[in-house]
């Protein structure tokens, strides 16, 4: 009989200590709501806390506990907490993204120079509509949509949430419309694809009253776009007294300067790294 | 009882006294302390990590653990400013308020996290990364505690550079042993 009192009591602890007990599924899907097994009786206190969630409320311990879809929107780890008067029970639980809706779409740079190689880095997120990443998801369509042109588009696989692309830039000059399309999710970046460096810089002089006025050709890049007016064109003047250099910003395509000679004088001109011919002028 | 027995039993009982103290107030310095961060970024694309960068990442995301994890702990959102910004701070800013609400807080134990980076975007704007967190959480309802467990839970992270350091923009939860 000694011996039967503290077995009753350690029978009696262990199913007090059941009486805290819940059973959540062990994983849910965001958004979506779930009923959590207790078991138990009498009054106890139910917490759920998530990501960004804290749950508390008075339940009957051995009824079901209904969580709303609201409270769990975020993707992650929640732990469920059932307190009654004889201590706490805690089950954890994942709650997975929903299925993929929205991008944010990253694209760089806003202006390009033309022809440049992989110069535009396209990166797409991919959310629910929790914004939760999408960890599986079918592939991202990205599509180029340039003005008066066809439509180019390739899918990409999403990897981890994250889908990318490296574009070259057309060889014209002008805006084009970059976009990204998954689920109901459709989003376009705008990119203004600029001429690039000079190519082939070409100057003439005539001779004025005060010297010789020294002009550019129009200055194109080497796919013929125009370089944009304030691009500088240095002319390098030298003769006997030295070396004279003026900086000149591009108006209506072309760089001019008038340049007070005597005697004879080089001119050579450059704009970035590119050189163009050179004159002799004088004599 | 001799004297001698006395003076040992009453330096036994003032050792464990000192001992209970010292694991209580490692327990309460805990968020106080960086978290220990090693990070690989060994099988990262497509852009290669540059040195500086490498530095940074796992010292900033050291950094945004110790101070959600004070977050958290002290109910105090502002501090989540320092290194944490979109969905990540929308969602712990709105888990502190929800705790405030409930009179409630927590306080972990962090035991270091593996940190890998997994996509660094062709502009450097944005790092993707995996990390494996091990951390002792307590839950707390008042000053009563009502979860006390380890936890091994793998995150997917993603960090976005700021003026003048690298914050995190989403802390996702993903699994572990125990998710």
């Amino acid at each position: 009989m000694s011996k039967t009192i503290p077995f009753l009591i350690l029978v009696a602890a262990a199913w007090s200590a059941r009486a805290a007990d819940l059973h959540p599924p062990s994983e849910a899907t965001a958004g979506n709501s779930i009923s959590i097994l207790t078991s138990g009786s009498g009054k106890a206190t139910f917490y759920l806390i998530g990501p960004a969630s804290v749950i508390k409320r008075q339940v009957q311990a051995g009824s079901d506990i209904a969580v709303d879809g609201d409270d769990l929107q975020n993707s992650g780890r929640y732990i469920a907490i059932l307190c009654g008067s004889d201590g706490c029970g805690s089950s954890p639980f994942l709650v997975n993204p929903a299925a993929p809706n929205r991008l944010s779409l990253q694209v760089h740079p806003s202006r390009v120079p033309v022809a440049s190689v992989n110069g535009i880095s396209v990166v797409a997120f991919v959310f629910d509509n929790f914004h939760n990443l999408a960890l599986r998801s079918p592939p991202v369509k990205f599509s180029i949509l340039p003005k008066d042109e066809k439509p180019v588009s390739a899918d990409r696989p999403v990897e981890n949430g994250v889908a990318w692309v490296r574009l070259t830039s057309a060889r014209k000059q002008g805006t084009t419309e970059i976009g990204a399309a998954i689920g109901h999710a459709d989003e376009i970046r705008v990119v203004q694809q600029v001429a690039a460096e000079a190519c082939n810089l070409r100057i003439h002089a005539n001779r004025d009253k005060n010297g010789f006025l020294v002009e550019t050709d129009p200055v194109r890049d080497c796919s013929g776009n125009p370089v944009p007016d304030g691009t500088v064109v240095s002319f390098t003047m030298s003769d006997a007294v030295g070396k004279t250099t003026v900086d000149v910003p591009i108006k209506r395509g072309v760089a001019k300067i008038a340049m007070p000679i005597k005697g004879r004088a080089r001119i050579s001109a450059a704009s970035g790294v590119v050189t163009g011919n050179e004159l002799e002028v004088g004599g | 009882m001799s004297a001698a027995s006395r003076y040992s039993v009453l330096a036994l009982a003032f050792a464990g006294l000192l001992c209970a103290v010292a694991v209580l107030y490692l327990r309460v310095s805990a968020s106080n302390e960086v978290p220990r961060v090693e990070f690989s970024a060994d099988n990262i694309g497509p852009r290669p990590v540059e040195d500086l960068t490498r530095q940074h990442i796992p010292r900033d995301y050291a950094l945004a653990w110790q101070t959600m994890e004070q977050a958290l702990e002290e109910n105090r959102p502002d501090l989540l400013d320092a290194y944490f910004t979109g969905f990540a701070k929308e969602d712990l800013t709105k888990r502190v308020n929800r705790q405030i609400g409930a009179g409630m807080h927590v306080r972990y134990q962090d035991r270091g996290h593996k940190l890998e980076g997994i996509f660094y975007a062709p502009a450097g704007d944005a790092m993707e990364l995996r990390d494996r967190a091990q951390v002792d959480l307590q839950i707390y309802d008042g000053g009563k505690v009502i979860y006390d467990e380890p936890i091994d839970t793998q995150y997917i992270v993603l960090m976005t550079p700021g003026a003048d350091r690298w914050l995190v923009r989403k802390l996702q939860a993903v699994g572990g042993e125990k998710p």
